[in-house]
């Protein structure tokens, strides 16, 4: 049982986390484009009033009570906004005010997420609100103000009571007066009805009562008098009940049942009496109301509700924003990561069956053909899985928006954020993995690589620096680009320091511009002390190698003094499944991702150049092309050492292009990726030109190349 | 066995309720619907004994879609789910002719004791 319940409010959990996380998405880029507009528009205020009242439901529903105060503080805010429709907020204080919540809830979020208990203080947040409340109410004297706070909220209530509300109750009215001739032939009756504990409301739960009895009764009388405009009525009618005093023709027991009929009635007194007009004299007395005892006071009925007029606005959006949604469900990550571990066994599996040495030299027409049928429907599986776990990148990009929001008004400068090719898809692991290393690379880029306001005049360029980031889709890969038109990398500085940290591979004549920028990645090239020592940039660029790393990613820097600098990072579409050439090395197969060949074929010695220093090339189409022969390289023995005996297969990485020499071509296969095995790493075999292995049919294990880390050893 | 209509904008809120209402064999969640519009459409198509309605909601909300609902079935059973700062919302449900109310936060014996009586 305890265990049904445990796994009943986690799933709660989740899915609590999860709507939140996406209200709040959406909060930011609401609060994104006020400032970027410099506007709010009614909407939004709507919209940024409905997220806070759903978040303050759901949090208080899963006892997250910070959660809930905060929020219900901003949405009393927004409420207060909403009803006045107040034209001279000060947007960037409410923006930060805003800002500031989606922060708290955040933090709470991740706590829970991190089994940990959301216990962070509100208060000083609320109190934030609070005051920015106040100041809204009267901009002269906050304060002063502050106090008649509960007061005016009254008023608003007061001067939004419905119409159509007014013409019933004014209905009640009359009926009770039509009958008062009569009432002396009718039983008089007093009743107190006590509440359930914690059923809240008890105001309109008392209300409620009267509206049940009011079909029944011919005259009625309530203490307390005031149910809505009098703040005290609800505790009153917590601690002493809610009493009432009815003239009706019906039995008592009609009379008790219908006063049992409200929600959460607790207890009922119901009894007869003679007569109980000096009781409700003395009630009336006591607070002080000449008024004669009903529903609602008169005054009310004329008025019209500016809440229902502006819900009326918000419909009408809505409905346009409704048509666009999608039919989505949301599964959970794990499920879609099994899934797609299967597919990888069925995979390999298949030509495990379909390749199986033990049909070698037989014929097997039929048996080919379901093979064939076998593979098509494994593609197609394939493909759907794959397309399941591809997301678009945009909301990951977007975030990046609040990222230099925070740092502009940090550091005091002025860039701005452009983003292209959101639509992007990418595989969801890898889009999880990006976000971090996203967020440094744009913060860096803030940080050193955009000047000051000052700075930029004086160098001529537009006050305002521009930073852009972009997904491209380049086939296999995926292209993430980050510029920026800030001071640019210096060279001098970078060398400088790499000596200093012994990082530099080679002399530093020979090194190339993009060779000295790539060294800011190396771990150790820079510390924390040293953050703002140089020009550029290094704070943490070698956590971004890192994370880029995991998913199999390469980073590409390139920057030009004084005009900016340009970040490339490739990353694969997806992890788990290639297509891949087989070539065989003695007795190791090799596989070469097929979108990295360009061709193969068998080399003529005349086409083969050595150089002076023994290096081998070969000239193709009058081009010539680095060899690469792999039993050299991994230090290994091929069973063909000469050129023209083996096979050569061109293939490309970047800019660069070279031929990786093998004793034959074995055939295609798709292979899924498995990744080094954790004990293997410790040799550093990510550097040594492998990428990863796969399962052959036959059970063999075989190498992926890493054709681009091959390529940088050249 | 009462058959239920959920309507809430947030699948949260739609999830705890048909969780907890569901551990009761003689309720059965026949639909759920995230916002008024689409509640109001529902519950011409499925005609649930109760409805629980939440009250902020886009496109359209609980208090309007209560109000056309009873438009259509006058004796329409509904349970209005509100969360504390609506009391005046919640008293126009009252008279617009909801069964009664439940607050959030609530607890599940608070969501099936409202069921059971309205």
């Amino acid at each position: 049982m305890s265990d049904e319940s445990n796994t009943f409010n986690e799933q709660m959990m989740e899915m609590f986390i999860f709507e939140t996380n996406q209200a709040i998405e959406q909060l930011e880029d609401i609060l994104l484009q006020i400032e970027k507009e410099s506007v709010m528009t009614e909407e939004n205020i709507n919209e940024i009033f409905r997220i806070m009242h759903t978040i303050k439901g759901s949090s208080s529903m899963m006892m997250i009570t910070n959660v809930a105060k905060a929020t219900h503080s901003l949405e009393d805010l927004f409420f207060f906004v909403r009803e006045k429709q107040l034209q001279n907020v000060d947007l960037d204080a409410t923006c930060d005010l805003v800002f500031n919540t989606i922060d708290f809830i955040n933090q709470e979020i991740s706590k829970i997420e991190n089994k940990q208990q959301a216990d962070g203080d509100e208060e000083p947040l609320v109190e934030q609100i609070r005051r920015a409340l106040a100041r809204l109410k009267n901009p002269g004297n906050a304060k002063e103000q502050e106090d008649t706070h509960e007061l005016e909220m009254k008023e608003t209530n007061e001067n939004s009571e419905r119409e159509d509300q007014g013409v019933t109750d004014q209905t009640v009215k009359k009926h009770f007066i039509e009958q008062t001739p009569e009432v002396l032939e009718k039983q008089r009756y007093i009743a107190k009805v006590h509440f359930e504990e914690d059923c809240k409301m008890e105001n309109i739960r008392a209300f409620t009562v009267v509206r049940n009895l009011a079909d029944h009764v011919d005259e009625l009388h309530h203490n307390p008098i005031e149910l809505f405009e009098d703040e005290n009525s609800t505790k009153a009618i917590v601690e002493n009940g809610f009493d009432l005093f009815f003239t009706t023709a019906e039995p008592y027991d009609n009379i008790f049942q219908i006063l049992d009929t409200s929600l959460f009635v607790e207890k009922i007194q119901l009894e007869q009496v003679d007569s109980y007009d000096a009781l409700v004299k003395q009630i009336e007395k006591a607070q002080q109301d000449e008024e004669m005892v009903q529903v609602e006071t008169e005054d009310e009925l004329i008025k019209e509700d500016p809440e229902e007029i502006l819900q009326e606005k918000v419909n009408l959006q809505n409905v346009i924003n409704v048509g666009k949604k999608k039919n989505i469900i949301s599964v959970n990550v794990e499920k879609m990561d099994l899934l797609m571990d299967l597919v990888g066994e069925i995979v390999i599996t298949e030509s495990m069956v379909t390749k199986n040495p033990d049909l070698a030299g037989l014929e097997l027409d039929s048996f080919n053909k379901a093979a064939r049928q076998l593979r098509k429907l494994n593609n197609e599986l394939q493909d759907i899985v794959m397309s399941i776990r591809m997301i678009e990148i945009g909301p990951t990009f977007h975030k990046m928006h609040r990222i230099v929001r925070d740092m502009n008004k940090k550091l005091n400068k002025k860039a701005e954020l452009f983003i292209s090719g959101e639509e992007t898809e990418v595989d969801k692991n890898i889009i999880d993995a990006l976000g971090e290393p996203l967020l440094h690379m744009i913060r860096n880029a803030l940080d050193h690589g955009i000047e000051t306001e000052e700075e930029r005049i004086a160098k001529g360029k537009p006050t305002e620096g521009k930073i852009q980031l972009e997904a491209i889709n380049t086939g296999g890969d995926v292209l993430i680009r980050i510029t920026d038109d800030g001071k640019g990398l210096d060279r001098d500085q970078i060398l400088q320091k790499a000596k200093r940290n012994l990082l530099l591979p080679k002399s530093e004549e020979d090194m190339t511009d993009k060779e000295v920028y790539n060294l800011i990645l190396l771990p150790g090239f820079s510390t924390k002390e040293d953050v703002t020592e140089f020009s550029g940039r290094g704070v943490g660029m070698d956590v971004v190698q890192k994370s880029i790393d995991k998913i199999g990613g390469v980073i590409q820097i390139d920057s030009k003094m004084n005009e900016g600098t340009i970040i490339n990072i490739k990353i694969p579409l997806t992890l788990a499944i290639i297509d891949g050439m087989k070539i065989s090395v003695g007795q190791s197969i090799f596989t070469i991702p097929t979108t990295t060949i360009r061709e193969s074929f068998k080399p003529e010695k005349k086409d083969i150049i050595k150089d002076t220093a023994g290096n081998e090339m070969i000239l193709i189409r009058g081009e010539c092309y680095p060899i690469v022969r792999l039993d050299q390289l991994f230090d290994m023995k091929g069973y063909v050492s000469e050129l023209e005996k083996g096979i050569l297969v061109v293939v490309e990485s970047e800019e660069v292009s070279f031929c990786v020499f093998a004793d034959d071509i074995i055939g295609e296969q798709q292979v899924v990726v498995k990744p080094i095995p954790a004990y293997l790493r410790q040799y550093n075999i990510k550097n040594s030109g492998i990428a990863g292995c796969a399962i052959l049919g036959n059970a063999d294990i075989s190498l992926i190349l890493d054709i681009a880390g091959i390529a940088e050893k050249i | 066995m009462k058959r239920v209509l959920i309507v809430d904008d947030a699948a949260f809120m739609r999830y705890t309720i048909k969780a907890m209402i569901e551990k009761k064999e003689e309720y059965e969640v026949v639909g759920e619907a995230e916002n008024g519009a689409i509640g109001v459409a529902k519950y011409k198509e499925l005609a649930p004994d109760i409805v629980t309605m939440d009250i902020t909601m886009p496109e359209m909300d609980g208090l309007q879609a209560l109000k056309e609902i009873k438009k259509l079935d006058p004796h329409a059973k509904v349970l209005m789910v509100s969360a504390m700062g609506q009391e005046k919302l919640v008293k126009d449900s009252i008279i617009s002719g909801a069964k009664g109310f439940i607050v959030k936060p609530f607890k599940e014996d608070k969501i099936m004791e409202a069921l059971a009586k309205i």
